[in-house]
């Protein structure tokens, strides 16, 4: 294992957890019930 | 350089959108009619209560922007439920440029008493005459000029689910917002005394705060004020008026013995009532209606609940018999080809080992494992939309209803309840259609157990491993084990925790209609890209992580050693006595926390095979594949269309087992038993709220205190239920 490799593991476990923060809270789990940005008001 | 060059002449302004609030009463079909007009995709469902937030939907119409409202469903305008307030405070202090009146013609009375108290407001009103077709057919003449003589405001009819008459109405409305001063609704008087009291409170008022003439309509004003609506009166800044107010009440409530509430509410309903009687005609030998002819059975006091269990069995049994072979399909390909080309495809750009591991044995096996049951969730919420969409979801809450008001709860707790079978969290916002605190927050902490969507990758794994041949009778029987346990557990919070009475509950029940093909198509849709969404970022996260979990500490030799095998140890004792205590199933649980597909998922990454070895022979080429691909899905397709009529009863034929089990099943169908799946699936659908329906819990209550509750109860609920079903069948001697 490389440099590289670190990085581009710490870039992906990274946007994995961006991923999950944006999605679970910020997006409110994109429910289906809410308004078309994912909000619910 | 001198000033001039600098200045850029600015962009003229955007002229402001002409802003259209859509009124009416719940079920008259306003969303629909936005969703026709807009093009939008507004949650509908032919039950009340569907929109509980307003909502705009813009759009742009000859060169002008139009800017559509929709708000919540109400019969009156007084702020006693969450939706009247929205809707009231929107029109009153956002002043749209008209009004769209969404009135029901099958139900003229009833919505014009809401039409009444929108003439208050001295805003242009346009009604839009809905259902128009349905009131035809039932041999009702409204009489539209002499009812817009009446009112004083232009009147189209229209169909919203088939688009008719909305071109007028857009061309009235823009008219109506054009010059308001020609299209004022008409004043409609409400008897002497009334109006000789708002008048003299009014100067009175004016005189004291001359700034409220331009900020309310006076007359409406008055009337709020007279009502005793202490919402207006603080909102208005007029703390201290009652005495002012009683004064002016005083002659009126000795001269009719009646407060001026009741009154006002006499006098909008005898208006609502007269102008019925001036316009419509209904024919002279009332028929029975179909949907009377139906409710006499599906509303029967017996008959109403075997019913509603029987209706919920054909619908899972259609579900699984439809979507089976289509999940096998894109299980067959997920797991062959697609692995294949991407582990080819991530070689060619020379991507490391571990990359192509975190391809295809993390993203493409957790992910993927997952994916293959959207044929399942489309199926599934195909036929729950069209339950809504007939009316009959609503007659379904009327049962509950009424089965649910006889052990003490709140009847209308079951519309939220049943919108839990999609998804619990916008069934959790929805509680707030609930007046009181206390059902609020009774009906939020049994959502959970209503059975959503997500649990469903679980139980069609398991149900297709261990009981293909009564595939619909275990799933129906996993909802109706939580319904069951909402009802009972409903009957024990409100023995303990939320004593006190519930206020009786009034519902609407709407004719049953055939939803139409587009409707059915968008709602379907609507409900199920949700997963796909899901499955697209945080399935698709997770997937990642847990990759990174099951090879930590790096170069880790089995899985078991790895972190999340080490969590998974530790745990597993706890599920031993339920019959799952393997660290897998441990693992699997506790990354299902954040959502429940993910126990799917990461099932699919800790069981799939380290290395994979190369099939025997040649290896196919992408056309091979790709024929392959084809020819499966015909085939599948032609086993779904079997099993349809297979369930009609016309050839008995079982789910087709006959492709060799795909790997994630196969692999299920050695570590469990059948006895311990069942125990497993009970586990799941009753084990902690996903972490989204916690954050819906947090914003919907301000608290985490319900959220806290619903974890520690239903964690017991779901371990002692689990327990029971595997040592009670293990002493029973089933399916050991």
């Amino acid at each position: 294992m490389g440099i590289v490799d670190y990085v581009l593991i710490g870039l992906i476990v990274g946007g994995a957890f961006y991923l999950l923060y944006r999605s679970l809270w910020k997006k409110k789990g994109y429910c289906h019930g809410c308004d078309s940005s994912g909000k619910c008001k | 350089m001198t000033m001039r060059n600098s200045v850029r002449p600015l962009p003229a302004p955007e002229p402001a959108p002409l802003r259209i609030a859509v009124a009416g009463n719940p079920n008259s079909g306003k969303s629909t009619l936005i969703n026709s007009l807009a093009g939008t995709r507004l949650h509908v469902g032919n039950w009340p209560g569907v929109t509980v937030e307003k909502r705009e939907a813009s759009f742009e119409r000859r060169g002008e922007r139009i800017a559509l409202v929709d708000l919540p469903g109400t019969y009156s305008l007084s702020p006693y439920s969450q939706e009247e307030v929205v809707a009231r405070d929107y029109l009153v202090e956002e002043r749209p440029d008209v009004i769209i009146d969404v009135v029901d013609a099958t139900n003229l009375e009833r919505n014009l008493y809401l039409t009444v108290q929108l003439l208050e407001l001295e805003i242009p009103v346009v009604i839009a005459l809905n259902i128009h077709d349905e009131a035809e057919r039932m041999g009702y003449r409204i009489d539209v000029t002499a009812m817009e003589q009446a009112l004083g405001v232009r009147i189209v009819p229209t169909v919203a689910t088939k688009g008719a008459g909305l071109e007028a109405l857009l061309d009235a409305a823009t008219a109506a917002a054009g010059d308001p001063s020609r299209h004022r609704p008409r004043r409609l008087h409400y008897g002497g005394d009334i109006e000789a009291a708002a008048e003299a409170l009014m100067a009175e008022v004016l005189r004291g705060h001359p700034d409220l003439a331009g900020r309310y309509p006076g007359r409406w004003l008055a009337f709020k004020l007279l009502e005793g609506d202490r919402r207006v009166i603080d909102e208005a800044g007029l703390q201290g008026i009652e005495p002012l107010v009683a004064r002016a009440a005083e002659h009126l409530i000795s001269a009719h013995g009646e407060d001026v509430e009741s009154l006002m509410a006499d006098a909008r309903y005898a208006r609502a009532t007269g102008l019925t009687r001036e316009v419509l005609t209904k024919p002279d030998v009332r028929k029975i209606e179909l949907t009377e002819k139906i409710d006499r059975i599906a509303l029967n006091r017996f008959l109403g609940i075997p019913l509603f269990l029987a209706a919920m069995w054909l619908v899972f049994k259609l579900t699984f018999d439809v979507s089976a072979p289509f999940a096998d399909w894109l299980s067959t390909v997920t797991a062959g080809p697609f692995t294949r080309w991407t582990r080819v495809l991530v070689g060619l750009v020379r991507g490391p080992d571990w990359l192509i591991s975190l391809v295809t044995d993390g993203v493409i096996a957790g992910v993927g494992s997952v994916l293959v049951f959207v044929p399942v969730i489309f199926a599934m919420m195909f036929f729950i939309t069209f339950l809504e969409g007939s009316g009959y979801m609503a007659r379904a809450a009327f049962v509950m209803d009424r089965a649910m008001h006889s052990m003490g709860l709140h009847g209308k707790s079951f519309i939220p309840m049943i919108l839990g079978f999609g998804c619990n969290v916008p069934a959790i916002y929805a509680t707030r259609t609930l007046e009181n605190p206390r059902d609020k927050a009774l009906t939020a902490l049994l959502i959970p157990l209503m059975s959503c969507g997500a649990r469903l990758p679980v139980y069609i794994l398991f149900v297709a491993a261990f009981f293909p041949s009564r595939s619909g009778t275990v799933l129906w029987s996993l909802y109706v084990l939580g319904i069951v346990l909402a009802v009972l557990m409903g009957i024990l919070f409100k023995r303990t925790l939320f004593r006190g009475e519930s206020p009786m509950f009034i519902m609407e029940l709407p004719p049953y209609r055939m939803p139409s093909g587009k409707s059915l198509a968008i709602h379907t849709w609507e409900k199920g890209k949700h997963f796909l969404i899901k499955a697209g970022t945080y399935i698709l996260a997770v997937s990642v992580l847990v990759w990174f979990l099951l090879n930590l500490p790096w170069g880790v030799e089995q899985k078991k050693d790895s972190y999340m095998g080490t969590v998974g140890q530790a745990i597993a004792p706890v599920f031993k006595p339920l019959g799952f205590g393997t660290w897998e199933a441990a693992s699997s649980l506790v990354a299902g926390v954040i959502a429940k597909e993910i126990v799917v998922g990461t099932m699919g990454e800790i069981y799939v095979p380290g290395k994979v070895e190369a099939p025997a022979g040649p290896t196919p080429s992408l056309s091979e594949d790709l024929r392959e691909i084809g020819t499966s899905f015909a085939g599948a397709g032609k086993n779904a269309f079997t099993n349809v009529f297979s369930t009609a009863g016309i050839k008995s034929l079982q789910a087709e087992e006959d492709e060799g089990t795909t790997g994630l099943r196969s692999v299920v169908s050695k570590t469990f038993t059948p006895l311990s799946a069942y125990a497993f699936m009970a586990f799941v659908l009753l084990y902690m709220p996903c972490i989204v329906a916690a954050a819906a819990f947090k914003h919907e209550f301000g608290t985490w205190k319900w959220f806290g509750v619903a974890f520690i109860y239903q964690t017991i609920l779901a371990w002692s239920v689990a327990l029971l079903i595997y040592q009670g069948g293990t002493i029973l001697g089933i399916g050991g």
